[in-house]
């Protein structure tokens, strides 16, 4: 086995490689799929969902009437945390407990700042994706965001890439296809509805 | 792969380990997930806002004397726009360019951030308002009863003079000086005399005839934007409409209008008016320098014309007198009551002092008689001449407060600054017509830590423990509740009133007027010393006396006239120029007794070759990055003479020209002023026009719906003069719709997928389209301030911005130089006629004005040849720009016949480079629902498809299909004139399908079968009765 190594078209290679990379990065095929950050307060959806039945629309209160759906202001949360506060009984066997979450919950409101949510979902500026139409369309929300009912931690589920958006506009949304995403089973008019289709003209996300 | 039989080289584990390592570093780096973006929730919701909506806010623009209505819109807590009122019955949703960059006020970069005190050492520096109010109040405690203060307000009306004026009776101080450099103290002064009112309304549609003696209503005399309205209405009557002659030195954008000019010397006006009244014809043909045969035609044809309308311009040493024999006139001619109508007065210029208060004011600083002196607003130290000495005057004052939020001359001079909300920031009111009142309402959160004069004037009047000398009780602690106090109907009627913005009622106790007397009359102008020349100063259409020089839209708003930007000119006609032995951009020196300037020259047609012309509005020292050390202020060479209402004189001075030596390109957004044939601004006499209707031929209604047909067929039919074929048809010629292949582009495929008409998605259905009236575009320039501020278009002539581009060059205007500016809209200027080899002078020329967009074409240039298909042809007609896409080959710019496409070179929208456009807080403008472009980005018109889409979303959300009229582009909304429409012409029930079959359309460039979906309406023109219409006067 001989030692000597030249890495003479190691640099070519390189070039290619970053080239090819870049390429990939700038046509938009990298996405922040799965990606999951710690966010500052761990804000348990299935609690709130799941656990509790809340409507996603409660806190995300713009979805259906607006391109940005919506971030519960910390007076929202204090709404119910003002009663549900750190401080947690024993209920049903579990001792009594503080509960670290709630406690920087109530820290911020104190203290009247807002909560510094760490940003998942996001588009690039030259898109502008109306969140209230694809409501309008019945477009349930796990069909973009995943099981996000059950995710401790969000995490982006859906590549969010300009293919993966046409892929829905040309083909078409299959309501009952969403509705099982939700968790409901599809009515008969969801089994039998065609396709829902949507404009894939440049001009309709791209100004 | 045994080891031996590898050649000495790089083994391929090593390879992959160096790829796979290169490649996740590139990855890290390239997919930006890296970088933390945080999402900020509301504290507390605010009650009645969705996150991503616009609120809109009514309120009342401040930007000149005359109180137009505005909508503010805000979305997510910050104004991005504003757009005329439509209920109010001054600007009716209209809105100027100067309007428009309030905007540009509220975030303007160099505002005051906080209260700012002089220290010894001669610095302004940043204190606390704790701190900057005790040592007001303490002034204003010594200043009390004295008697010897003086407080200087920017002209307003509404409640706030007589609350002003209530708190300085309080504290034993004189009223206010309600100031505005801008007004024509004495026109208001004669129609106070004549008619009682300071501003009545004209009613141009009524006249059969317009005279102006050098009254610029499309520029700054009186309210432009009504009067625009009015105007541009009365000239839509085509074949009804009136006559327009404008009589005076220099041919302003409202002179441009005229369809005749008599260009009388400077001050000869009222000799001309005498003469028209049966004076001396020969006496005022020689002292006007116009021949008398022309000033008899004149008088016949005033005479013929019933009702007539004559009006009075501003400036000359004998202003007053000219505005009392024009109303004299009007008063004799019947005219009174129906086209001058001083019962339907415009309030806006009530009690407004003229430029002797600010004499009397300086008098009286000088002899030691003004122990404070307080600002708010204006800035004298630069509306003054300079001769007058108001800044040495107010040198001498022990000490002076400013109240202005922006920094300038006069706060330069100043030893406190409690800086003032913006307009747009604050409670007040205006009273721009009798009896209804226009509020003003803050429509955001403070950007500043600023506060409201009005309630630190309470503040300090509540906090004075010896009010019983006379500080009125104040009840609340704010303006807000001192005004609902006065309020007809109190708080619920305000709360109830605010949606409009305008309410019926009064403030009623106007304060009283208080007028200073001229003391110092000018003589009549000498007659010029052979080689001298007039001088005319005149405020500008875009900078008014200089407040809109802080302003970037209004610095890069070319003016209408010269089409020239960031920089001052000298207006010398052409064959004074070859006189003088200099061509455009050759420096002139211009001097009076009172002081010289230089300024590079411009050859202008328009102006007498024994006069020389300057505007307003350039040359600060001290007024913000964006106004300071550019161009000159012509105020430098005037007298502090006066006019017999104590106005300032601005039209009398002569002055020696000479040739300075030196050369600078003028900052020029014009590529040529002549049209050499190319029928761009097309116009029809108005002989020729058929039956003075607007209607198009019967053949022509049925055509709208034949899609697909060949469009240019002439047909024979049009028999009238200057028709071009005009066949404008729903659909699409693009080459793209032609390919397309079915929804999943299989090139077998025979269907045309979204281009389809019948296709599911509908889209093809529509024509966006859109029609300009030239019969009303007056080429004030409103459109492009309009598309700036909806577009997030970036101004690129700062300084900066050009000293990378050319290093030599220290001066503004530098990218424009280049031609890179990025206005997505430009208004063109054309001269028809006086086109002379040896250049003499020739009053009878024509002007166009043409908005020039992207054409949006059916078959359009530039689509074919981009290579990425970064812009396209959507199925709805727009010619579409994909900024992700696009690779800036600059194809499609240089295939396109229009020249409508920009190329943003420098990345104007990138926070991290020196080019950048929108320095914090001015990004607080950029509208989100438009992409803010990078570098290396073609960029153009869209036909604010932005708003398009939103208006879809919204129908869709209703469940109702989008409804004619619904809404229009920005600069549609903004037109002063009424001049664009916008709409969907495949679509009969919107109003743009009726205008495109209109028989004076056209398109430009038609032959070039580009198809546009932009058509024009020529304009139509005036020549005088019995007169042969200039040659060039024509269809071309």
């Amino acid at each position: 086995m001989t030692k000597r190594r030249k890495w003479t078209t190691i640099p070519a290679l390189l070039v290619v490689a970053i080239a090819a990379t870049a390429l990939s990065a700038y046509s938009g095929a990298s996405s922040a799929e799965g990606r999951a950050p710690v966010q500052p307060i761990d804000f348990p959806h299935p609690v709130h969902v799941q656990k509790l039945g809340m409507n996603c629309l409660y806190c995300h209160y713009s979805a259906n009437k607006s391109p940005d759906p919506g971030l519960p202001a910390v007076g929202t949360c204090m709404g119910c945390h003002t009663v549900i506060g750190p401080d947690r009984p024993a209920v049903a066997g579990a001792p009594a407990r503080k509960s670290a979450e709630l406690t920087k919950l109530v820290g911020y409101w104190n203290t009247k700042q807002p909560v510094p949510w760490v940003r998942i979902h996001k588009v690039p500026e030259y898109v502008h994706f109306p969140h209230m139409r694809h409501v309008k369309a019945g477009v349930t929300c796990q069909s973009c965001h995943g099981q996000i009912q059950s995710m401790q931690r969000v995490s982006q589920a859906a590549s969010l890439n300009m293919g993966w958006c046409i892929n829905c506009h040309v083909n078409g949304y299959q309501p009952a296809e969403g509705a099982r995403a939700a968790g409901y089973p599809p009515t008969a008019d969801q089994v039998a509805a065609t396709p829902r289709k949507a404009r894939y003209d440049c001009s309709s996300c791209h100004y | 792969m045994s080891t031996e039989s590898e050649p000495a080289g790089v083994k391929r584990r090593d390879f992959l380990k160096v790829v796979g390592a290169a490649g996740a570093t590139t990855a890290l780096v390239g997919c930006g997930t890296s970088e933390v973006e945080r999402l900020i929730p509301y504290l507390v919701s605010p009650d009645q806002t969705v996150p991503g909506v616009s609120t809109y806010y009514a309120t009342t623009c401040r930007e000149c004397a005359a109180a137009c209505g505005v909508i503010a819109e805000t979305r997510d807590g910050r104004a991005i726009k504003l757009e005329g009122n439509p209920a109010h019955p001054l600007n009716r949703g209209a809105l100027c360019a100067r309007g428009q960059s309030a905007l540009q006020g509220l975030y303007n970069p160099d505002r005051f951030r906080g209260p700012m005190l002089r220290q010894p050492s001669g610095q302004l520096e940043p204190t606390t308002w704790e701190v900057a109010l005790k040592l007001f109040a303490s002034k204003v405690a010594a200043a009390r009863g004295a008697g010897d203060a003086a407080f200087v307000n920017q002209h307003e009306t509404g409640s706030f003079p007589a609350f002003l004026d209530q708190w300085l009776a309080g504290q034993g101080m004189p009223p206010h000086i309600s100031y505005d450099a801008e007004a024509d103290a004495a026109v208001i002064a004669a129609n106070r005399q004549s008619y009682g009112v300071a501003w009545p309304r004209l009613d141009f549609g009524a006249a059969k005839l317009i005279v102006s003696f050098g009254a610029d209503f499309l520029d700054t005399w009186g309210a432009s934007v009504p009067q625009q309205l009015d105007f541009a209405d009365a000239r839509a009557k085509l074949a009804d409409a009136p006559r327009f002659i404008y009589v005076g030195a220099r041919r302003s954008l409202t002179g441009l209008n005229a369809d005749d000019w008599i260009p009388a010397k400077a001050g000869s006006e009222l000799a001309i008016v005498q003469a028209l009244s049966g004076g001396d014809v020969t006496a005022a043909a020689t002292a006007s320098g116009v021949p008398a045969e022309t000033l008899q035609r004149l008088a016949q044809e005033i005479a013929a014309a019933r009702p007539s309308l004559l009006l009075a311009g501003t400036g000359g040493a004998g202003a007053l007198e000219l505005a009392t024999a024009v109303n004299a006139f009007n008063q004799r001619a019947g005219n009174v009551g129906l086209t001058v109508k001083p019962a339907d007065a415009l309030l806006g210029f009530e009690h407004m002092a003229a430029q002797s208060s600010m004499r009397d004011l300086a008098e009286r600083m000088k002899a030691g008689r003004v122990s404070v002196i307080m600002v708010r607003g204006a800035n004298p130290v630069f509306t003054t001449p300079k001769s007058l000495g108001f800044a040495a005057a107010m040198r001498t004052v022990p000490f002076k407060v400013s109240f202005s939020s922006m920094p300038d001359e006069t706060t330069a001079l100043c030893d406190l600054i409690l800086p003032d909300h913006h307009s747009l920031e604050q409670w007040g009111d205006a009273e721009p017509v009798a009896g209804t009142l226009s509020l003003q309402q803050p429509v955001m959160e403070r950007v500043f830590a600023t506060r409201a004069t009005s309630d630190v004037l309470i503040a300090i009047a509540r906090g004075d423990a010896t009010s019983a000398t006379g500080a009125p009780a104040y009840a609340g602690t704010d303006y807000r509740s001192w005004l609902v106090a006065r309020f007809p109907g109190g708080a619920a009627a305000l709360t109830a009133a605010l949606p409009t913005g305008i309410v019926r009622g009064s403030v009623a106790s106007p304060a009283a007027t208080r007028s200073v007397a001229p003391r110092r009359q000018a003589a009549a102008p000498a007659a010029p010393a052979s080689g001298d020349f007039s001088l005319v100063v005149y405020p500008s259409p875009v900078l008014g006396d200089g407040r809109g020089g802080n302003k970037p839209w209004l610095q890069e708003l070319p003016d209408p006239v010269s089409k020239i930007c960031w920089q001052s000119w000298v207006e010398v006609h052409p064959e004074a120029a070859r006189r003088l032995g200099v061509e455009a951009g050759d420096l002139l020196t211009v001097e009076t007794s009172s002081g010289s300037v230089t300024a590079p020259a411009f050859p202008y047609l328009g102006v007498r070759p024994d006069t020389v012309a300057i505007s307003l509005g350039r040359g600060h020292t001290a007024y913000g990055r964006y106004a300071s050390d550019i161009g000159v202020n012509p105020l430098d060479l005037l007298s502090p003479d006066e006019d017999a209402a104590g106005g300032l004189t601005m039209r009398s001075a002569t002055a020696r020209v000479r040739k300075a030596g030196g050369h600078v390109e003028l900052v020029t957004t014009e590529g040529s002023a002549r049209q050499h044939g190319r029928g761009i601004a097309q116009a029809l006499l108005v002989t020729d026009l058929r039956g003075g209707g607007t209607q198009a031929p019967a053949e022509h209604a049925g055509d709208a719906a034949a899609a697909g047909e060949p469009a240019s067929e002439h047909g024979g039919e049009h028999e009238y003069v200057g028709d071009a074929s005009h066949a404008f048809l729903p659909g699409l010629r693009s080459p793209v719709a032609a390919d397309a292949q079915g929804d999943l582009a299989n090139p077998a495929s025979k269907e045309k997928g979204m281009y389809d008409p019948q296709h599911w998605s509908g889209m093809a259905k529509r024509r966006w389209a859109m029609t300009i009236d030239l019969a009303r575009c007056t080429g004030c320039s409103a459109c492009m301030t309009a598309c700036y501020a909806e577009n997030n278009i970036p101004t690129v002539g700062a300084p900066w911005q050009g000293a990378k581009v050319l290093p030599d060059r220290t001066g503004a205007g530098a990218n424009i130089l280049r031609s890179r500016e990025m206005t997505w809209i430009r208004l063109e200027r054309y001269f028809e006629g006086a086109e002379h080899e040896d250049g003499h002078f020739d009053p009878d020329f024509e002007s166009r004005f043409v908005p020039m967009l992207c054409q949006h074409c059916g078959n359009a240039p530039c689509e074919p040849v981009c290579p990425v298909y970064a812009t396209y042809h959507a199925p709805d007609g727009l010619n579409v720009q994909v900024y992700n896409r696009c690779v800036g080959t600059r194809y499609c710019s240089n295939n396109c016949p229009y020249k409508v496409r920009y190329f943003n070179w420098f990345g104007y929208g990138e926070p991290a480079r020196a080019q950048y456009a929108f320095p914090e807080p001015l990004h607080m403008q950029l509208n989100p629902d438009v992409t803010v472009r990078g570098k290396g980005v073609m960029e153009k018109c869209s036909f604010c498809v932005q708003r398009i889409r939103e208006t879809e979303h919204l129908a869709r959300l209703e469940d109702r299909p989008v409804a004619p009229d619904e809404f229009t582009v920005a600069c549609a909304q903004a037109c002063p004139s009424r001049a664009i429409v916008f709409g969907d012409a495949a679509d009969p029930r919107w109003t743009v399908a009726q205008q495109v079959d209109d028989h004076r359309a056209y398109h430009v460039f038609e032959e070039l079968n580009t198809f546009t979906a932009v058509v024009y309406l020529k304009k139509v023109t005036h020549p005088a009765p019995g007169q042969a219409p200039r040659a060039a006067g024509g269809a071309h």
